[in-house]
């Protein structure tokens, strides 16, 4: 069952296009890896899928989109801010409800941040902050899963882990990210972007790590080896 | 091979505010013959040793009830503030949508709290509503402006990431509100500072907080009460981080609750006939236009009093220029030694918490009602501000070349990053300069402030509300210049820029 249709669609931001003349098509169940250096466009066309899937998606946005000031807990809940109304909100914030705040401890705790619900996120290190931002995207309980680069700020251990514990909740996901041996592993599929043009689109099984590492042309070793240290 | 450019030319950013700030020092001095700037007093620097001995030597004993006007002036300061914040808030959220949210608060903002208090007294008399109206209304304006442009800073990234379809009170709550929450409270802070300022100030049109024992004490020479009553003051100032916590907040406001007072009974026809009738010139309430002729005509010479104040504010500006320039490094840890720079920040600060009007009411008692206490004191109490800010400023830069001599790392490490922020500043308070300069005229300066509380004197509120407009329009009309003056593109998080 086809999920989401682009066909010759020209993308970008205002009247600057990133992306021309682009055509792609999703599955549903599909799990697809986005593969590309900066700026190749990964984050365009994750823009233009979360805009047409709309409610159908959870979001998980690069560098995190969290609010420092609030807790965890009120960062998490706010995955679900619009099935409740503004009093409910409001009054949440001075006071946990309950049953949101069961749930939530019971989320984190799978994500490994137990004890650190009351914590103001400001105070997070950089790996805590993302899973922060995964367990908001997890507690938004969508069909289909859509990250920006949401495995940028682990070590290569959690990344796996975080990436395992996202796909079983969500059969669909589309992902950027860099670690190309995780992609190989857990993806169906990957697309490589490079300077706005589709130049990779296949199943992971035909693909091999030195393919992948071929999309990123200036970089060289360092990537490489994150590619090994992933599969480590 | 090039010649070398001749002096000041070239499009280097430092050279084009090299170029404008040393054509506003020209225009200056160009205007300095026609200001009156004589000394009048008889023996200036006897009458400043007394007040320095009244200040080393301060007697306590001599106070009668300071606790009460202690109470008083922190109550008022308060409870002006919070009030003040809590109308400002809702306008803040209106204020890029309406122009005429926009006007209103350009217009409450452009009357300094003292013109306010001047107003309120007909109606309510000496009581704790003037003095809590006259600090709440123009500070209702000023939050605003500034809560307004603190919210339009917010990062835009929580906000998107939030699912859609969410309403917007809870956007406002969760991805707004908390991610500026803290530069709000910091301003909020920043002016109740001020706060403290006015409410002494207030003092000085007969509401018993500190400044009118402080006034009292000065204009009858008992100088040691009066430096009592400013070790007080400062001392007040200096602890503010202590007993102005944030937690005290609550059993603050409510304990000053007592100590506001006395309530004054209002008589409702009484403040409708204030408000219709006497602050109107009665031939344009009777429709008789040639009478409006006649009844302009009969306002006092208002050409002289405005050529003042702007010439005042010109050279109060132009001096808080020069001061900030010769004062930073005092206060910096880049120059001098560690203990000198204490000793400087303590001389910064003592000068930006004395209020100007005090401190141009003491220079006045020393030199006599001219012009030159008005500058002197405009130019120390900005100057000393701006400097604080930007020794602070300077403070957080690493120097790429630490061992140069004192004059090397002046000029060419510090000053050309610095610069752009102190003129910036400098334009800020250029309108506040404004402000109060009009508001010195109460003193005896020959500014407009002059003749309104003389208008206010003489029971004649026709004139004295039309002096208040003309003034406020001034202020209005200052402030959009310096904003064109200023160097664009500057990152402002300084607390002072309103």
């Amino acid at each position: 069952m086809s999920l989401l249709e682009l066909d010759r669609v020209d993308l970008g931001h205002g009247t600057q296009v990133v992306l021309p003349g682009l055509s792609l098509t999703f599955e549903s169940g599909e799990r697809v890896a986005l593969l590309g250096q900066s700026g190749a466009g990964k984050s365009t066309l994750l823009a233009e899928i979360r805009r047409r899937l709309d409610s159908a998606a959870a979001w998980c946005p690069q560098g995190h989109g969290l609010v420092p000031l609030l807790a965890v807990y009120h960062n998490v809940y706010m995955g679900r801010l619009e099935r409740h109304g503004a009093l409910t909100n409001l009054i949440n914030l001075l006071k946990p409800r309950r049953e949101a705040w069961k749930e939530i401890e019971h989320l984190v705790r799978e994500l490994g941040l137990e004890g650190l619900l009351r914590r103001p996120v400001a105070q997070l290190s950089g790996g805590q902050r993302q899973r922060v931002a995964i367990a908001r995207a997890l507690y938004q309980q969508r069909n289909v899963f859509l990250g920006d680069e949401p495995l940028a700020s682990v070590d290569p251990h959690q990344a796996r882990r975080l990436l395992e514990c996202i796909q079983a909740r969500h059969a669909t996901c589309i992902i950027a990210l860099h670690q190309h041996r995780l992609a190989l592993d857990h993806f169906d599929r990957v697309i490589g972007l490079r300077d706005g043009q589709v130049v990779l689109d296949a199943p992971t099984r035909e693909l091999t790590l030195a393919r992948l590492d071929a999309l990123y042309p200036d970089a060289g070793p360092p990537h490489h080896e994150a590619g090994v240290a992933a599969s480590t | 091979m090039t010649p070398a450019p001749g002096l000041l030319r070239g499009r280097s950013p430092g050279l084009t505010l090299a170029r404008r700030s040393l054509a506003l020092i020209l225009l200056c001095l160009l205007l300095l013959p026609l200001a009156d700037l004589r000394i009048i007093a008889v023996d200036p620097w006897g009458e400043l040793w007394r007040m320095a001995v009244g200040f080393a030597w301060p007697d306590f004993m001599s106070l009668e009830s300071p606790l009460r006007a202690i109470a008083l002036t922190v109550s008022v300061a308060l409870w002006g503030t919070f009030i003040g914040a809590i109308l400002g808030f809702p306008l803040a959220l209106l204020f890029h949508r309406s122009r005429l949210v926009r006007s209103f608060c350009a217009f409450v903002r452009a009357i300094h709290e003292l013109f306010w208090a001047l107003l309120f007294l007909q109606v309510f008399g000496l009581s704790a509503v003037t003095a809590l109206a006259a600090l709440a209304i123009p500070y209702a304006g000023i939050f605003a402006k500034v809560y307004a442009e603190i919210l339009e800073l917010t990062p835009r990234a929580p906000g998107d990431a939030l699912p859609s379809g969410v309403d917007r009170l809870s956007r406002f709550l969760y991805a707004e509100l908390p991610l500026v929450w803290e530069r709000l409270a910091s301003y909020t802070r920043y002016r109740f500072e001020c706060a403290m300022r006015a409410s002494v100030l207030l003092g000085f049109v007969g509401l018993p907080t500190l400044g009118f024992y402080l006034e009292s004490a000065f204009r009858e020479g008992r100088f040691g009460e009066a430096g009592a009553l400013l070790w007080i003051f400062y001392a007040l100032v200096a602890t503010l981080h202590w007993w102005g916590h944030r937690r005290l907040l609550v059993p603050l406001l409510v304990g000053a609750l007592f100590f506001l007072g006395p309530w004054p009974d209002v008589d409702g026809e009484l403040l409708w006939r204030f408000v219709s009738h006497d602050l109107w010139p009665s031939p344009l309430l009777e429709g008789n236009l040639p009478g409006l002729g006649a009844w302009l005509a009969g306002l006092p010479e208002l050409l002289p009093a405005i050529g003042n104040t702007l010439l005042l504010a010109l050279m109060g500006t132009v001096g808080s220029l020069l001061l900030a320039l010769a004062l930073w490094p005092l206060a910096s840890r880049h120059f001098g030694r560690p203990w000198q720079g204490f000793g400087g920040r303590m001389l910064l600060v003592v000068m930006r918490s004395t209020p100007e009007l005090m401190l141009a009411f003491i220079l006045l008692l020393m030199l006599g009602p001219s012009m030159l206490p008005a500058w002197l004191a405009l130019a120390l109490h900005n100057g000393a501000l701006i400097a604080f800010l930007v020794a602070r400023h300077a403070d957080g830069l690493t120097l790429g070349m630490p061992n140069l001599p004192a004059s090397g790392r002046y000029a060419y490490e510090l000053l050309p990053r610095l610069y752009p922020n102190l003129l910036a500043l400098v334009c800020y308070r250029a309108e506040v300069i404004m402000r109060e300069t009009a508001l010195l005229g109460m003193l005896g300066v020959a500014t407009q402030g002059f003749y309104i509380d003389s208008a206010f004197q003489y029971l004649m509120f026709d004139q004295a509300f039309f002096l208040l407009l003309v003034t406020a329009a001034l202020n209005i009309a200052i402030d959009a210049i310096s904003r064109r003056f200023r160097p664009r593109e500057v990152p402002l998080d300084d607390p002072c820029s309103r």
